[in-house]
């Protein structure tokens, strides 16, 4: 039988997956998805505590809704970012983006 | 509801939305800020007005409109104010959307105010977006490789965080099965010690917070961000981070860590000694790392970082105070209030000497007291209150904070605070030194535009007003805290 | 006199900056008189302050010209001036260097607008010192010093200007960094900023927290490194030397004196039983200081060096008649700082004109000046014979009251013993005294010192100034001493003594 403890290591899982990826990958661009990975690992925790914390409820269902949609905009803004320093780089591997000391 | 109470917040929105319209209709770009600074002196009168009275909560208990969310939404009005003018001169760098550049500004202006005064988490997150993509989107509004790439690295860090955050917050959700403060207090309450203990999620759940707001305002070891953001962003964008989004993270952990966690008080001493150990980290190594600093930006920043562990001591200082004390709170407040003036005063004068020498480079500072005795004058102000020296703001900061933290025996934490101290001193008046000593390259003064100098005159006398008679400040921010006695 | 009259002594040279520097631009003239005029004013008000001050024994620990305006609410912070017969003495002695400071100083030409703003404000700070008797007052004054300090020794300064004037800034903030967290602490256990309240509730008021022990270390440690106190006084030879005259002058006269100051007005008077039972530790660090200092002066062969150096040992009188915690040492110190604020003024003085009428400081280049510059000759070996404690000058009967208080003091066990090894200092002191006055201004001739000028009419005047005044002092005593022991006692009495 599914318990709350599966969707949280499930999660747990995730978010781990998530983070080690932003820390090891050098492509912007999936790194941007690493961190799309841990907000969804996050969504699952939300959705899960809410079925099983307070079934009679939705909160967890609409704090989901809203990460989603400010992840998306979050997604706009660092694609946009990124596609300006291709333009001037023609490179998005962060290791090369170093004009600041990092 | 009342939406009547909702009006600063819609002024913000509306001017935001006018000033992009604008700019596409009108040649005469000084119009912009013109408009925007009349949206923002609006909002502020009806903040003023609203100070003091005791209004209901609005928008189903998603916003408190207390006297603390009043406080920060002047001071951010404030700022705001202040970024505006030293920003009239400065937009001229932009080829285009100087438009968006004011909306935005006024955009973060309002997720700060929003994050002063939210009290559910679910808000919480929002307010704190609004803020930071505001913010993402102007750090790279110059457009070069370096403004690009810092802003693509606060982003990426700043999204990471968030995550962080969102994780611990959807922790606590699963423990208390609330998202409003208030209910999470309760529900916290209603278990017993043993049961409290036991339970990792809560404890991870805070340190999760902490992690995530750590990096709002910049405390080690979330501080990576700090320089690099801060030397790439354009100047008045750097002084409203360095400023705003670092008030606005404290008002957040304030509110968060006081209504939610307050209670019981084993818990609170637990996350009060852990911001003091980030205390002590930030304050070290932020003031060490400034030393070999050459860059004038990044030197602010690292001592930026430091001021955000003076300010940890306060929040040390409430962790371990009983309930009902308040000296923290208001010690933190006024704080705040003291380093917008400070750090806002130092930047202006930065953005009117870097903008004619086209350097950051402190040894380009170099005779600014000949070339620009007003300026140089000013900036040495700042910097001597951010020693924390009087007769300075940042003296009677630091007094009032640092004895919050004595009276709570951490005399310790204190005495490592004012070492500190000396050890700034070192690179500010490094600073100093250089613009009042060294040789300049040329002769040629300096000029600033008029509304440069009314910025900076307004910032430099609000250090020297508040350091030498603090009294009403200090009444401000012990009313504004007068939320947390239960 | 009603009440506002120490704010004017207090303000008026803060008001002349503020004046030289954002009204006076470029009219360097102009600049000198208006700081003549702005720290005179103040030297006759702190005279007629001196001449009005009740002296009768009623008045014995009573604050006096007392002014009280709450200032900070939420801090319980007042604006609170007064004197009594602890601070008058260096009230007046530091209204007197400020004035003979402008004059001293009359000759600089490098950014004369900048130099005498920031002098001006030197001599505020250190006014509002003894002034106030509120501990954040005091605090702010004290802190506020350490600006001017830093521009006036970083610019007009000599040789390792630089690294002397952030070595100065280092080290006082350091110390005072302690002295805050022991004010914190004193406001925390007492709730309140007002010395003289709390002096009065007496250890009584000072309980729990922390051990008053604590506090008075932390406070201790701040005037320590300013009186200075071995080991914590290597910034003092460097700032001395590297400063320009008049600097050095207010730096040795008077500022070294806040240390002195604040040991007798906050760690005994706050803390009569800790000091009892540290006194030992503090008398053997004075013996320490009288003895290194004046050993480590014997070596110096710079003229400036060894004067700085010769501060560290008579400030070890000081230290010693404090802790000896007798009223006559305590009455001594307080002389003693007084004395040697205006012999070592002036021996800084003499150097400097030496240094800028010959071009030369090292001792080993210098002799027979006394041909060529004769007044100077002779007012430097007054100065001298001050320094070393000649009687009829005030350095004999500062010293005198130090070891005689001392040696019949009955706190200390065994004081007398190290009374003693602190008398050994004053032979060295003559030692070095008399070898610098040989080297420099007799022996043979030297012909390339030939045309050397010697003091011209304002030097003269300020030379006459301090020769009067030490001379006074040498032979009556009384007229300070009247005065002290009203301050004193009051500190004897919560002494038990």
């Amino acid at each position: 039988m599914l318990g709350l403890e599966h969707y949280l290591i499930l999660s747990a899982i995730l978010f781990s997956i998530g983070l080690y990826g932003v820390l090891s990958k050098r492509n912007a661009i999936i790194i941007l998805m690493c961190i799309e990975l841990m907000l969804n690992a996050v969504n699952i925790t939300l959705v899960a505590f809410s079925r099983y914390v307070v079934p009679a409820l939705l909160t967890g269902q609409v704090f989901a809704i809203f990460v989603i949609v400010v992840a998306a905009t979050e997604a706009a803004v660092g694609l946009a970012i990124i596609l300006a320093i291709y333009r001037g780089l023609e490179d998005i591997d962060v290791t090369k983006i170093n004009l600041l000391k990092w | 509801m009342n939406l009547a109470l909702f009006i600063p917040e819609l002024a913000l929105v509306a001017t935001a939305v006018i000033v992009i319209l604008l700019d596409l209709l009108t040649e005469q770009k000084r119009l912009l800020a013109q408009v925007s600074i009349s949206g923002l002196v609006v909002a502020g009168g009806v903040t003023v007005a609203m100070w003091g009275h005791n209004f209901p909560t609005i928008f189903n208990n998603m916003l408190a409109v207390d006297n603390f969310a009043l406080f920060f939404k002047m001071l951010f009005l404030g700022v705001a104010f202040l970024v505006i003018l030293s920003s009239v001169d400065y937009v001229i760098k932009f080829a285009r959307f100087q438009g968006e550049y004011y909306a935005l500004v006024l955009l973060a202006t309002l997720g700060m105010m929003l994050m002063a005064a939210t009290t559910n988490l679910i808000a919480i997150y929002i307010a704190i977006e609004l803020t930071s993509i505001s913010l993402y989107a102007l750090v790279g509004f110059l457009k070069d490789a370096k403004s690009t790439e810092a802003s693509l690295k606060y982003l990426l860090l700043g999204a990471v965080a968030s995550a962080v955050l969102l994780y611990g917050m959807a922790l606590i959700f699963g423990f208390t099965g609330k998202t409003n403060l208030h209910d999470i207090a309760q529900s916290i309450q209603a278990l017993s010690p043993p049961t409290l203990f036991a339970s990792p999620a809560l404890i991870l759940g805070i340190v999760l917070l902490v992690a995530g707001f750590g990096f709002k305002i910049a405390a080690v070891p979330f501080q990576m961000w700090v320089p690099d953001v801060y030397e790439g962003a354009p100047t008045p964008i750097t002084a409203y981070l360095s400023v705003a989004s670092k008030a606005a993270g404290f008002a957040i952990i304030l509110r968060v860590f006081f209504s939610a966690f307050g209670q019981p008080d084993w818990l609170s001493q637990n996350w009060g000694l852990i911001f003091a150990g980030l205390a002590v980290i930030s304050m070290t190594l932020g003031n060490i790392m400034a030393i070999p600093q050459s860059n004038i930006k990044r030197l602010l920043g690292y001592s930026s970082i430091a001021q955000a562990g003076y300010l940890m001591v306060g929040l040390a200082a409430l962790g371990v105070s009983p309930v009902g004390d308040i000296l923290g709170q208001s010690g933190v407040l006024f704080f705040l209030a003291s380093y917008v003036f400070t750090n806002m005063g130092a930047f202006i004068a930065v953005i009117a000497i870097s903008g004619k020498l086209n350097s950051d480079l402190i040894d380009d500072y170099a005779g600014m007291g000949k070339r620009a005795p007003l300026l140089a004058l000013a900036l040495t102000l700042c910097l001597i209150s951010l020693i924390g020296m009087p007769p300075a703001a940042g003296f009677m900061a630091k007094f009032y904070i640092f004895s919050a933290a004595v009276q709570h025996d951490l005399l310790w934490l204190v005495v490592i605070a004012v070492l500190n101290s000396v050890i700034s001193a070192y690179y500010y008046l490094r600073v100093v030194k250089v613009m009042w000593l060294g040789q300049a390259a040329s002769q040629e003064k300096v000029p600033s535009s008029a509304a440069l100098r009314l910025a900076l005159v307004l910032s430099c006398l609000g250090v020297l007003l508040l350091g030498i008679i603090p009294g009403y400040m200090m009444r401000l921010a012990e009313l504004a805290a007068r939320i947390f006695i239960p | 006199m009603g009440s506002g009259y120490l704010t004017t002594i207090l303000f008026l040279p803060a008001v002349g900056a503020a004046l030289i520097a954002f009204a006076l631009a470029g009219r360097p003239r102009l600049i000198k008189w208006t700081a003549a005029i702005f720290t005179a004013i103040p030297l006759i008000l702190a005279i007629v302050l001196f001449v009005q001050f009740d002296r009768s024994p009623e008045a014995a620990g009573l604050i006096q010209f007392e002014e009280k305006v709450l200032w900070i609410a939420a801090l319980n912070a007042n604006y609170h001036l007064g004197v009594d017969g602890l601070s008058l003495p260096l009230t007046l002695l530091t209204a007197f260097l400020g004035f003979l400071a402008v004059l001293i100083s009359w000759k600089i030409d490098l950014r004369v607008r900048e130099y005498f703003a920031w002098l001006l404000l030197l001599e505020t700070s250190i006014l509002g010192v003894f002034l106030s008797l509120d501990l954040l007052l005091f605090f702010i004054m004290w802190e506020i010093e350490v600006i001017p300090m830093y521009f006036l020794i970083n610019i007009w300064g000599s040789g390792r200007k630089e690294y002397s004037a952030i070595k100065y800034v280092v080290y006082t903030l350091f110390g005072s960094a302690f002295m805050l967290a022991g004010i914190l602490s004193i406001y925390f256990t007492t709730g309140s900023l007002n010395m003289v309240e709390i002096a009065q509730g007496g250890l009584a008021m000072v309980q729990t927290a922390l051990p008053a022990a604590a506090i008075f270390w932390l406070l201790l440690i701040g005037f320590a490194v300013k009186l200075p106190v071995f080991p914590l006084h290597t910034w003092l030879p460097d700032a001395h030397t590297d400063a320009p005259t008049a600097v050095s002058v207010m730096l040795a006269g008077v500022l070294i004196k806040m240390g002195g100051y604040g040991m007798l007005r906050l760690c005994v008077s706050l803390f009569p039983e800790v000091a009892k039972g540290y006194a030992l530790l503090l008398v053997i660090l004075a013996v320490v200081n009288v003895l290194y200092g004046a050993a480590v002066t014997m070596r110096q062969t710079d003229f400036k060096r060894l004067i700085a150096y010769s501060s560290i040992s008579h400030m070890g009188y000081v230290l010693l008649g404090i802790f000896a915690l007798g009223q006559l040492s305590m009455v001594g110190a307080t002389l003693q700082m007084f004395s040697h604020g205006l012999v070592t003024g002036l021996l800084f003085a003499m150097v400097g004109l030496v240094m800028h009428n010959a071009h030369e400081r090292d001792l080993r280049q210098l002799g027979g000046l006394a041909r060529q510059i004769p007044i100077i000759a002779v007012v430097f070996s007054i100065a001298g014979l001050a320094s070393l404690g000649l009687p009829t000058t005030s350095g004999f009967a500062a010293e005198f009251l130090v070891f005689v208080g001392s040696f019949s003091s009955t706190i200390v066990p065994g004081i007398q013993v190290y009374t003693i090894l602190g008398v050994l200092g004053v032979v060295v002191t003559a030692g070095y005294i008399l070898w610098m006055l040989q080297r420099a201004f007799y022996g043979p001739v030297l012909e390339r010192y030939n045309g050397t000028p010697d003091a011209d009419i304002l030097e003269r005047v300020y030379m006459f100034a301090f020769v009067a005044v030490i001379m006074l002092v040498g032979i009556y005593p009384a007229i300070l001493t009247d005065v002290i022991k009203l301050g004193i006692s009051p500190i004897v009495g919560l002494l038990g003594g």
